[in-house]
């Protein structure tokens, strides 16, 4: 595993029900890093997010996943491997219908053969980490939407996977939380290696964090770059990477 | 801004020399006034003021309607703020979207698909029940039990008040129809049989399943078809479980075992209702149940039992099929749900055509 890419994209397409709306995604993801996502809002990050964990199929190109190859799985295949990467979804998609204990737990009952007891310490962990000890009890409904993508990140560490990908983790956080957020991220790749893929709009976070960059560029509905995000921020990189990238930095 | 009376928008055409069309604008435009009618050829406009007055979004969005796909366009001669509100929305502009709207052909043609893909769909539904159900019997199915015992509750014991008064009222219409015709012939005692008969072989188990899609289905289309809103149903995919098998096999299990044994109550309580009509006048309590007994074989009790297994199951399977396939919006939660309750029903009155033939062929 450590040698072996955990994602690698070879001029893959993605979109939404058979409409393409982005092609030619090049690159490729060592285990432990860290990749955001970038590129103006509605060109397609979470559409590509979607096909790179195997949740919709690529509609063209060659995307591997965790060593499988999308095109050619069976379903049950793909079944096996969403069962090991985490998503935290953009409207963090928690259960309605549960508490936030367990929608954490729900991953876990349903999967880890322990005892209850021990099942709930795990999931308090989880929640204590995302910075929600006391709010376990609470009903979605019932707390904001940062707690809310909160709540989705303890959610999508429930079996320690070894991708989780994270769409726009920050959005409608305070700068305070955000930035526990980020120290989560790191922390999360530090000790367990985990491998995290992530849609994000703050630069700052982006520049502190991520290792790599796919850029996607709407205008051509292609990808536009791929590389360190610090590359972006001199002037002789992908012209509209580098706008993106000062002109949020200005901001 | 200026308070003078307000004149009409205006907009002049004239064509120079070199083939440049010049439009020269001018008035009060405001949203309610009507904007005025142009034609030009070409591609090189240039758009000039004359005497123009105040202004709303309404000339900005005239300009941009009539002048996007114009290749030259030259806004020089504009006031700079009107200049800067058309540049701002020229941006970003792209190519503008084809009309979608098609002819006759071209809607039968997509509704066509539509329903072709439509069926597909219900059919991969049905397939995916069938795997989890033979799954859930290997004993390899992830099934969330919880929602089991809440359905058993829901749709079972909390139906009872309905489905007793519908049964009551359903064997009494028929008990009063019947006895009007029956005593026209002296045979008013054959009223007990007419009843019990059809309540047993047919009205049961229909009311039940009407019942079961108008209260249950809808139900269940709107739970799935909401959690499709909030990715809920994304979420378990991510997890590695199947949400048909999840969250589907619970309902339609629940349901295709509550179903039949409200049926069963609902024919009791019929042949009851029958029976407040029948011994109000013509039968005494006796020779009611007397003739009950004798009209009922227990063919006729298996007859209505399968059915009513077969209703349970179609309205449970229509509102999880409807739920799982909802478009992911506040209207789509609500489609799912009509379409549930009539997909239900429909089906329901479609497979009792088909017991009807059957159990004729096979002389049940």
């Amino acid at each position: 595993m450590t040698t072996q890419d955990i994602l690698v994209s070879e001029g893959l397409a993605v979109g939404h029900g058979g409409n393409v709306i982005m092609t030619s995604i090049d690159f490729r993801l060592a285990p432990g890093r860290i990749l955001a996502i970038v590129g103006p809002s509605g060109c397609g990050k979470s559409t590509l997010m979607r096909s790179l964990s195997g949740l919709d199929l690529p509609l063209g190109g060659r995307s591997e996943v965790l060593g499988l190859d999308l095109a050619v799985a069976t379903a049950t295949e793909r079944e096996g491997t969403l069962r090991r990467l985490g998503f935290l979804f953009q409207g963090s998609a928690l259960f309605s219908s549960l508490t936030l204990r367990e929608n954490v737990e729900l991953p876990m009952r349903e999967f880890l053969r322990a005892p209850r007891r021990e099942i709930r310490a795990l999931a308090e962990y989880k929640l204590a980490l995302v910075g929600l000890a006391d709010a376990m009890d609470k009903m979605p409904a019932e707390i904001s939407g940062g707690m809310a993508k909160r709540a989705g990140i303890a959610r999508a560490m429930a079996l320690d996977p070894d991708l989780i990908f994270l769409d726009e983790p920050s959005a409608g956080l305070d700068p305070l939380t955000s930035g526990r957020l980020d120290e989560l991220i790191l922390k999360l790749r530090d000790t367990f290696g985990t491998t995290i893929v992530l849609v994000s709009h703050e630069v700052p976070s982006i520049l502190r964090i991520a290792d790599f960059c796919v850029y996607l560029d709407p205008d051509a509905g292609r990808m536009g770059a791929y590389g360190p995000p610090r590359d972006f921020l001199a002037a002789g990189s992908h012209a509209k990477a580098h706008a993106f990238f000062s002109q949020a930095r200005i901001s | 801004m200026s308070h003078a009376p307000a004149s009409p928008p205006r907009a002049r055409t004239e064509v120079l020399a070199d083939g440049t069309t010049v439009i020269t604008l001018g008035g009060d435009w405001n949203r309610q006034a009507a904007t005025p009618a142009i034609a030009f050829k070409g591609d090189q406009v240039r758009l000039v003021t004359e005497q123009l007055g105040d202004f709303d979004s309404s000339l900005p969005g005239w300009i941009h309607a009539h002048f996007r796909q114009v290749r030259r366009l030259d806004l020089s001669a504009l006031p700079s703020r009107l200049r800067s509100l058309v540049e701002l929305a020229e941006q970003s502009t792209t190519t503008p979207s084809p009309e979608t709207t098609g002819g006759l052909l071209a809607r039968f043609g997509g509704w066509g698909l539509e329903s072709s893909s439509s069926w597909g769909r219900a059919f991969e539904h049905i397939g995916d029940v069938a795997l989890g159900l033979g799954r859930l019997l290997i004993g390899r199915a992830r099934v969330n039990w919880q929602d089991f015992w809440l359905q058993l509750q829901t749709a079972g014991v909390d139906a009872l008040p309905i489905v007793a008064l519908l049964g009551f009222l359903t064997g009494l219409i028929m008990a009063y129809v019947g006895l009007i015709q029956l005593r026209q012939v002296g045979a008013t005692v054959y009223v007990a049989n007419l009843v019990s008969l059809a309540m047993t072989r047919e009205m049961g188990a229909l009311m039940t399943g009407v019942i079961a899609c108008g209260r249950t289905a809808t139900s269940f289309a709107s739970q799935l078809g909401s959690m499709n809103v909030s990715q809920e149903t994304d979420a378990l995919r991510v997890l590695g479980i199947n949400p048909v098998e999840y969250l589907g096999l619970p309902r339609i299990l629940a349901v295709t075992l509550m179903v039949p044994l409200l049926s069963v109550f609902a024919t009791f309580i019929g042949v009851f209702g029958g029976m407040i009509v029948a011994c109000a006048g013509d039968l005494s309590v006796s020779q009611y149940l007397t003739q009950v007994v004798v009209a009922i074989s227990f063919r006729s009790f298996l007859v209505g039992f399968i059915k009513s297994i077969a209703f349970g199951f179609i309205a449970a399977w229509a509102g999880c099929y409807r739920g799982a396939v909802a478009k992911p919006s506040a209207l789509g939660v609500g489609e799912a749900a009509t379409s549930a309750a009539v997909l239900g029903i429909t089906l329901i009155v479609i497979s009792d055509a088909l017991f009807a033939v059957i159990f004729n062929l096979f002389n049940f």
